[in-house]
């Protein structure tokens, strides 16, 4: 890639998130929704501690709800962006320019960075103010912050990517991936511990990424006392490193792949079809 | 007129049983406006595409720029602007913004400003482009397809679902641009009059081949049906399209010995013979291959 098509993308994608910060149905129904969702949670029934443990439930919910943002942002937002991008032409738009595709890659990722980043300092900010979390005080647990958020990052934005070739329309992508991702997050230890849930569904959280964000994000912030509420009574680190770095690799291998094919399938004629496909469905 | 720009020999395309295109023809020259006419269905679109280099064809050969456009690199690409007809990108984008954003990519982009100025969009310049008509939506996607000053623009039924004035407000600047800027032009379109205004040729497209190319006036007298003769014998109406009118009406003035009772000689129109001319090669009709064959000739022509 060249610095020309970067800086292009780079003032794109910048662009493109000062547009999704200004539009207030985004913000309401994205952000603010989620941010809201916590704070209901944490202080309807965050005052206790979790059962066994002398960790508290609501910050358990913070560290929990900082991995799902992670999540949600990568596996919901950058998908329907994606396919709209796809819907609407963005996607041919650019292929009609030289140099138009590595600027809009770095344009996705750009608004897909700055959209995480975001939400994990809303949700920061918001566990901060409403429930007994605090910043971390070792450099030890800044580092397994940073590098959890980034390898968790890693994890699941080629995913989405991946995903945002492969689903029809933005429509679609919402209904199609909101009820897996809502169990995802009931099954991953975002509001309670995953021990409290039977063993299999246990299995089904450690195979997603969400999980592990969630249980390293739980070892900076919660005490060692937590761990008798974890699998194993262990933070499980490297497990945690292995995992987010699989997923990590398995999307790098796929996503350029399937955005390649995506963008050269892409024709004024497919989009005539899919924006047909669109108005019968609006008929409806 | 200067250099070929556009060269396509038997341009195959194929989904998987069905053939869209059955060896398209075409030769455009720089400086040109070229339109490629027919009707839904005929190809248009997809030949279009395979020449924008956005289509892989099955079989045949293809120059544009001296390039095989399934092979076109970027600075291929930066001699070329395209227009669609079904772009809604970029909805949430400043007309300006979007504009200034698509020309950076360009070595010499044209001023974003005098292109809007030029286009008319100057008031529009801080609207969101998702709040645009279509006929102001179609002249932005214009100045995106000209901002990077493209030797040849491609233009996909520029005109579809236009009001009379917007499209020939719309007209006036395609011949504003082949006329100022020197611009070689193709378009599809499925409206005769459209073709007949705006292009120097114009290729008759049906059922994925070239049924007829050439000037709008050369074409008019290759493609025009045959006259009808009307006359009225025995007390019935009789009619007949015979390959020379006027040897059968003077063999029915000699066969009348006189005056021929309600002798009539009707020429079509340049529209019903065009219709024509799709109806006789539509998909299934057996005119097709007779057509396709005629295609050189015709060429020659009316050239």
């Amino acid at each position: 890639m060249n610095r020309k098509a970067l800086g292009i993308g780079l003032r794109r994608g910048w662009t493109e998130h000062v547009q999704f910060l200004r539009d207030r149905r985004e913000m309401a129904g994205g952000l603010l929704a989620t941010v809201g969702m916590f704070v209901v949670l944490a202080r309807w029934q965050g005052g206790t501690d979790v059962p066994g443990t002398d960790a508290s439930r609501s910050v358990l919910m913070a560290a929990g709800f900082i991995a799902f943002s992670v999540s949600s942002v990568a596996l919901m937002g950058l998908p329907m962006a994606v396919t709209a991008d796809r819907e609407e032409g963005a996607l041919l738009r650019l292929r009609t320019v030289p140099g138009g595709m590595p600027a809009y890659l770095v344009g996705r990722a750009v608004t897909v960075l700055a959209q995480i980043a975001t939400y994990v300092a809303l949700m920061l900010a918001a566990g901060l103010a409403f429930t007994p979390l605090t910043l971390p005080a070792a450099a030890g647990d800044w580092l397994t912050l940073l590098w959890v958020l980034a390898l968790g990052t890693l994890s699941v934005v080629p995913l989405g990517a991946a995903l945002g070739t492969l689903l029809p329309g933005p429509r679609n992508a919402a209904s199609i991936l909101s009820l897996p991702l809502m169990g995802l997050m009931v099954v991953s230890g975002v509001m309670f511990p995953v021990t409290e849930l039977p063993e299999p569904v246990r299995w089904v959280a450690q195979a997603f990424p969400l999980y592990w964000q969630g249980l390293g994000l739980r070892s900076v912030f919660l005490p060692d006392s937590m761990l008798a509420a974890e699998i194993g009574g262990s933070w499980r680190p490297l497990e945690t490193a292995a995992v987010l770095g699989a997923w990590a690799v398995a999307g790098l291998l796929v996503a350029p792949w399937l955005l390649r094919r995506a963008a050269r399938r892409e024709s004024g004629t497919r989009l005539a079809e899919r924006q047909e496909r669109r108005a019968a469905q609006g008929a409806f | 007129m200067g250099a070929t720009v556009i060269t396509a020999r038997g341009l195959r395309m194929r989904y998987g049983r069905a053939e869209v295109l059955r060896g398209v023809d075409l030769e455009v020259r720089a400086g040109e406006v070229f339109a490629l006419l027919g009707p839904n269905g005929a190809g248009k679109t997809t030949t279009i595409e395979i020449l924008e280099g956005f289509r892989r064809r099955s079989a045949g050969e293809a120059r544009v720029l001296g390039t095989d456009p399934g092979k076109g690199g970027d600075a291929w690409r930066a001699r070329i602007g395209v227009v669609l007809q079904n772009w809604r990108d970029h909805p949430r984008w400043g007309v300006r913004r979007l504009l200034a954003h698509v020309a950076e990519f360009y070595d010499r982009p044209r001023d974003p400003d005098e292109l809007l100025d030029a286009l008319g969009l100057t008031a529009q310049a801080g609207q969101a482009v998702g709040r645009l008509s279509g006929g102001q939506r179609r002249r932005l996607d214009v100045a995106l397809g000209i901002v990077g000053r493209p030797e040849l623009l491609f233009l996909d039924e520029p005109t579809a679902g236009f009001d009379p004035e917007a499209r020939d407000g719309f007209h006036a600047l395609v011949e504003r641009l082949a006329r100022e800027e020197g611009m070689t032009i193709m378009l599809t379109t499925h409206d005769l009059a459209e073709a007949e205004r705006l292009a120097d040729r114009i290729a008759i497209l049906v059922a994925g081949s070239v049924a007829v190319c050439g000037t709008p006036s050369g074409l008019a007298s290759v493609v025009r049906a045959r006259s009808e003769v009307r006359w009225v014998e025995g007390g019935a109406v009789r009619s007949e399209r015979p390959d020379d009118a006027s040897r059968l009406a003077y063999e029915l003035h000699r066969r009348f010995a006189g005056p021929v009772p309600g002798l009539e000689i009707r020429r079509p129109s340049l529209e019903e013979s065009y219709l024509d001319l799709v109806r006789r090669a539509g998909p299934d009709g057996p005119g097709a291959a007779a057509f396709a064959a005629d295609g050189p000739r015709a060429e020659r022509e009316a050239a």
